[in-house]
């Protein structure tokens, strides 16, 4: 039976580093780490509250690495293997120079959910995950939670919970199953009327701090010293605090996503308000399916279809 | 400044706004013709010129549309006739994707469109104002977020 640390042993010798998560403040919170050194090894975890998208640091990586012989190690998750794939598709990363631990995915906690689902209080002081459920024990006891009553709302629409592209892989849980309308929560607000849509948007976005988390955990954001979002030559949005200027904000950022997103929904986790800015790159993605059948960040050979044309098309 | 001019033509024009992207090589040339020609056209257009529809960023459509443009017209050379070859081949590509994201943040998607029409073209050019003016006259006025601005 290989277990996440029997893996990464035995890769230590290709890699000069590996990133992955250890415990944070609290066994509910991991934390994204880089392991440099053998003996922090056993400090690697991997469990449904390890939610951060580790292909966020790739590019930078790359960008400032050295050129060594030796790899990057990284634990990926279905949806962190479609990052990594779109980073290769686009050039941002070379494939050659890592070694992907792949990770069968049962689905990530969402923490605001779990915490409304406690009956308990008490400090946690350990989480384990078996047959479908969360238990946690703190000094009020033990307590079982359904996984499922606390997932996140992109893995309730996850399509590949299997990674796509790995090196070795680890099959500590079941993946997730392929839902069966993975555009539900797209098609619910399409459901309502234009204005509802308008208002929808406007009241979510209000809220809308422009702290910037949900594009700096985006792993395909990768201009982010550059961002229009704070260039002054041209000034796109203005340092005000409207709804209108946050309403542009997130635009650039769904835009500069079309046809790259690939639903990893780190923008959403990361938004500190609560804001599904998700939902607007899904609709992206529903978009490059319809007219090019395109699902980013699956085939590393591909080319995204707004980096390319077809010049056999007729009728647009 | 720039609110004495609005003024001043929204006194003597409709107070309805088209901004239509043309591209320098072919629609900007048929727009010319049209108006060489002196094809009657509604008086809703207003023009940027952009070098090629491939400078086209799809932000600029809803940026248009957020201001309170009450329509966005883009067009260039027909597919294949580009004069920088696939500019426009890039740019049907955003529009589309743009054009279809436009409902789902609440904006009509009926006052967005985009076109081709050459520089020869300018019978072409009054048809496709005349017919997307008529659209935005149906429509009326487009609040976008001018009232969410501050
Ligand atoms: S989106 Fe899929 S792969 Fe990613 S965390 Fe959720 S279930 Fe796992
Ligand atoms: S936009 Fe959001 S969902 Fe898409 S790749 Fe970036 S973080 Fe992931
Ligand atoms: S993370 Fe949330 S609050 Fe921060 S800029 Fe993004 S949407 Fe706004």
């Amino acid at each position: 039976m290989n277990t996440l640390q029997s893996i990464v042993e035995s890769i230590w010798d290709q890699v000069d580093v590996v990133l992955g998560w250890r415990v944070g403040y609290d066994p509910l919170h991991p934390v994204p780490t880089f392991v440099r050194d053998r003996k922090d090894i056993a400090s690697l975890i991997w469990n449904p509250l390890c939610a951060p998208n580790l292909s966020v640091f790739l590019a930078k990586f790359f960008r400032t690495a050295s050129q060594r012989d030796k790899k990057i190690g990284i634990l990926a998750k279905g949806c962190d293997s479609r990052s990594l794939t779109a980073l290769i598709q686009e050039g941002l990363v070379d494939r050659d120079r890592l070694l992907i631990v792949g990770l069968t995915c049962p689905g990530t906690v969402d923490p605001d959910a779990l915490a409304a689902a406690r009956t308990q209080s008490g400090p946690i002081t350990a989480v384990a995950f078996a047959n479908g459920m969360v238990e946690i024990t703190s000094a009020d006891g033990v307590e079982c939670v359904p996984l499922d009553r606390v997932i996140e709302r992109r893995c309730q629409r996850c399509r590949h919970a299997h990674p796509v592209l790995y090196d070795v892989v680890l099959h500590d849980f079941e993946p997730r199953p392929v839902p069966k309308d993975p555009f539900a929560h797209v098609e619910a607000l399409e459901n309502q009327s234009l204005e509802a849509r308008k208002a929808f948007w406007l009241k979510e976005l209000e809220r809308c701090l422009r702290c910037y988390a949900c594009r700096n955990a985006c792993p395909l954001c990768v201009c982010q010293d550059h961002c229009l979002a704070e260039s002054r030559t041209p000034k796109w949005v203005t340092q005000k605090d409207t709804v209108a200027d946050k309403f542009l904000f997130h635009m650039i950022h769904t835009l500069h996503l079309a046809g790259r997103c690939t639903e990893c929904g780190e923008c959403e986790r990361a938004c500190p308000m609560k804001i599904p800015v998700g939902l607007l790159k899904e609709k992206t993605a529903q978009i490059a399916m319809d007219l090019w059948h395109y699902e980013s960040g699956t085939d590393p050979g591909a080319r995204p279809p707004l980096l390319s044309y077809d010049a056999s098309v007729t009728g647009i | 400044m720039r609110d004495e001019a609005l003024n001043i033509t929204n006194q003597t024009e409709a107070s309805l706004r088209i901004v239509g992207f043309l591209c320098n090589w072919c629609s900007y040339g048929g727009a010319d013709t049209a108006g060489v020609c002196r094809f009657r056209q509604p008086p809703l257009l207003r023009i940027v010129r952009i070098p090629c529809t491939g400078r086209m960023d799809p932000l600029f459509v809803i940026k248009a549309l957020a201001q309170g443009a009450d329509g966005v017209l883009v067009s260039g050379c027909h597919p294949k006739d580009c004069h920088y070859a696939v500019g426009n081949l890039y740019a049907r590509r955003r529009l589309e994707m743009v054009g279809r994201f436009l409902p789902f943040i609440g904006i009509d998607p009926r006052r967005f469109r985009f076109t081709w029409v050459s520089a020869s073209e300018g019978q072409r050019w009054q048809q496709v104002v005349t017919e997307f003016s008529e659209v935005i006259e149906k429509l009326g006025p487009n609040p976008g977020l001018r009232s969410h601005a501050g």
